[in-house]
């Protein structure tokens, strides 16, 4: 069982919350524009990184209130959590959002 | 027209069953009292309603002029029925669920509920504070029920299943947390030093019931020395 | 044919061999795909100068951590296809391959809890039919004969309102399966290399080349990817993505018992399966964890509720003990179907997103992706299994039949 820090309730079991996938995976700014390949990859493909991943988690059965998680997926190591809308701590503000850009496109 | 409605309502809140009234006797012959001493009851039928606001805004401000102030962190009660102990539903108490989503609740009855006039009742009254801006006032009377678990054991049948830390010193009087109980969602609120009211959803009522008494059993034993 | 007692093997299977400078073809990942796949270009397409590359020891990945259930009751012709050829060799590969590997056709029964459980395995039972896949519909009574130790009484939570059965199907010895495809794939000459992680690859434009590993470089014409929960990691080496999460996916033993179990038992909505092992284990598990893992281990919560499950349908299991669980990597896709076929990379090609249940497939990937990696296109059984799907918006949805999957 894991431990969360929500960051509006503090720490909680694993079981109060649910996961929501990488997180920074922006909606496409003019998805009609999108070709077929494009809107697959915004659908079907997020990054299923060996290592430091940034995550969504809901706390669900507390505050409700999304937040995001950096969390190492193969020691489970919890590096971070950190506000919706705020950027991966372990990257400059800059770098995330290319991180983004990268993965809307690549 | 208030009065036909008021009379409807009698007659509507004649016919309710609350969600763990067939536990009833198991409640009362399950209770134990004593030094190790626990008792558990429904509390049925309180009033409650949903309020949705963002902390700053107008609306906010408004609506925790109704009730005496909005809680503004995880764990607090605001409202005249914050100080409530155990078996006193007198006040209105506002729960904090989350940043931007609070519990209230009241004792049953017409005053707040109303009988439809805005504004007499509590509800009208946070409906009329709302005055449709963003935000929300609903009544979820009929989603939760109320629970209460009092006497020396309340903690420690609670520990049983619940991973918070409820050592008085970090669970004080007065704190109440949505969190989970065996695998049930509810809203824990420590009432006193002793007595806690545990709001978990009508369908689960029945199963936290039955559960509560299962980790109550023990204190009923006489102890071994 | 079931033998009461495991097979004597000698010492050695395989030879431990370094790798050559540079092969035909090189598979990534000693699992039971990947050995499948080299036993198959071997024997079917002549290929033997291939080597198997194993970053840990054989079979250390999934291969030797799942519940070993093979059933081919799937709900899309597509699907049933697939899982019914990798069945239907499942069913010749103990002679084939010369090595009694437990195959045992105790039959695979999915309980139906609620009426809609009930609607959905009903169409699943029309459409196996159709599909000439053995299936039947039976009914609590049924039920009950099959397997008397499953409560099947009306004042539980979920009671048993019937259940898909399909007779062919069953488990295996998932290790000596391994070894029964190690010990073929040496004998043609296969090299098994062990300890040996791919790193990297080598690239001629957009074709690859070779590949890099912790032993030194290694030049290919083609490069077969078998590495099941870590396709993404090899994926991204490569300089492509695909659409897979990787998830631990946890099961348990109990300690020995008596035989009390003949078949295998798998429900959907309380969420467990359960079979007995020849030695006497009961054998169970469930649902992946849900976040993101490459840990090969996930949380309490989730046997516990399995055991609660298995519990609820078994009774009887209320005495017994866990004796070890652990987890694996699976790789799951959003239509709960694999994907098989080629790469955006010239000459490599894929197979992964087996996700919780690619044990029972392991002889008909390895038949269709060696075909695939010989001839450079797909057979005719995994062309709908591509990677394109996900662009076209073909996909084979098998939620409902794979939901606790395996
Ligand atoms: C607990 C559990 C229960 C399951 N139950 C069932 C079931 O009942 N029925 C069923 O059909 N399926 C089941 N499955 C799924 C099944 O085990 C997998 O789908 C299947 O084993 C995957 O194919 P594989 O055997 O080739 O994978 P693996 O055995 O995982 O093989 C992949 C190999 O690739 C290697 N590898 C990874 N990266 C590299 C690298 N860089 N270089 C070299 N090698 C590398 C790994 O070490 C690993 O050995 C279960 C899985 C688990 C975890
Ligand atoms: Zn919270």
């Amino acid at each position: 069982m894991l431990l969360f820090s929500c960051p509006n309730c503090g720490p909680r079991d694993e079981t109060e919350f649910h996961y929501g996938g990488q997180a920074h995976v922006p909606y496409p700014k003019d998805a009609d524009a999108l070709t077929d390949k494009e809107w697959s990859e915004f659908l079907f493909y997020r990054d299923n990184t060996r290592g430091d991943f940034a995550e969504r988690w809901v706390h669900s059965t507390g505050c409700r209130q999304w937040f995001n998680m950096l969390r190492d997926t193969v020691s489970y190591e919890i590096k971070a959590v950190y506000p919706m809308g705020g950027s991966r701590p372990d990257q400059p503000p800059a770098t995330a959002a290319q991180t983004q850009q990268k993965g809307q496109q690549s | 027209m208030a009065q036909t409605a008021e009379r409807e309502n009698d007659v509507i809140r004649g016919l309710r069953r609350s969600p763990a009234g067939h536990l009833a006797d198991a409640f009362s012959q399950g209770s134990v009292s004593g030094e190790q001493g626990v008792t558990l009851r429904e509390v049925p039928f309180l009033t409650m309603i949903g309020v949705r606001a963002a902390p700053g805004s107008a609306v906010w401000d408004r609506l925790g002029a109704v009730m005496g102030g909005l809680p503004e962190r995880y764990g607090q009660v605001t409202g005249s029925g914050a100080g409530d102990g155990p078996g006193t539903e007198q006040g209105v108490s506002v729960l904090w669920l989350g940043p931007q989503e609070f519990l209230v609740i009241a004792a049953d009855g017409p005053n707040a509920l109303g009988g439809g006039a805005a504004g007499a009742s509590l509800l009208g009254g946070l409906l009329d504070a709302l005055a449709g801006d963003p935000g929300q006032v609903v009544d979820l009377s009929a989603n939760r029920t109320t629970f209460e678990l009092a006497g020396p054991s309340a903690r420690a049948v609670l520990e049983k299943s619940c991973a918070l830390d409820l050592h008085p010193r970090e669970f004080t009087v007065g704190t109440a947390v949505n969190t989970q109980i065996g695998l049930i969602p509810a809203v824990l609120w420590k009432v006193d030093e002793a007595a806690f009211r545990i709001f978990p959803r009508a369908s689960f009522a029945d199963f936290l019931g039955r559960w509560l008494l299962d980790g109550m059993r023990e204190y009923a034993a006489v102890e071994v020395p | 044919m079931t033998t009461e007692h495991l097979p004597e093997h000698p010492e050695f299977l395989w030879r431990n061999p370094d790798p050559k400078k540079s092969y035909d073809a090189v598979i990534v990942g000693g699992g039971g795909h990947g050995l499948a796949t080299a036993y198959f270009l071997a024997k079917n397409h002549g290929m033997t100068n291939i080597a198997v590359l194993e970053k840990g020891w054989l079979a250390g990945g999934n291969m030797a951590r799942n519940t070993t259930i093979i059933r081919s009751n799937y709900l899309w012709d597509e699907s049933a296809a697939i899982y019914e050829h990798s069945l239907k060799l499942w069913e010749i590969l103990p002679e084939e391959l010369d090595y009694d590997f437990l195959f045992s056709q105790r039959g695979v029964m999915n309980l139906a809890h609620t009426l809609g459980d009930v609607r959905e395995s009903m169409r699943r039972v029309g459409a196996n039919k159709l599909n000439g896949v053995d299936a039947e519909w039976l009914d609590p009574q049924q039920v009950k004969e099959l397997c008397p130790i499953l409560n099947i009484s009306d004042n539980i939570r979920y009671p048993v309102m019937g259940a898909t059965y399909q007779p062919r199907a069953g488990i295996a010895k998932h290790d000596h399966v391994a070894w029964a495809f190690a010990r073929k794939c040496d004998e043609m000459g296969v090299d098994i290399i062990q300890n040996c992680e791919v790193t990297g690859f080598l690239k001629d434009g957009n074709k690859v080349v070779g590949v890099k590993t912790n032993r030194g470089t290694i030049n290919t014409e083609k490069v077969g990817l078998c590495a099941a929960g870590h396709s993404s990691v090899l994926a991204e080496m490569a300089g492509f993505r695909l659409p897979i999460q990787s998830h631990p996916l946890q099961a348990l033993v109990s300690e020995l018992h008596e035989q009390v179990h003949p078949t295998v038992v798998m429900s959907n909505h309380v969420h467990v399966y359960v079979s007995q092992a020849h030695k006497g284990e009961l054998v169970m598990g469930a649902g992946v964890d849900s976040y993101n893992g490459y840990g090969q281990r996930g949380s309490f919560h989730v046997i516990e509720e399995q055991m609660a499950a298995a519990v609820e349908l078994f009774p009887i299991f209320a005495r017994a003990h866990v004796l070890r669980t652990w987890g694996g990597i699976v790789d799951t896709t959003l239509d709960a179907s694999p994907i098989v076929g080629l790469s955006p990379v010239e000459n490599m090609y894929v197979n992964c997103g087996w996700g919780t249940g690619g044990f029972k497939g392991t002889p008909g990937a390895g038949l269709t992706f060696a075909h695939t990696i010989a001839t450079g296109a797909p057979h005719a059984l995994n062309k709908p299994f591509s990677l394109e799907r996900f662009e076209t918006g073909a996909l084979i949805d098998e939620h409902g039949a794979a939901a606790v999957a395996h």
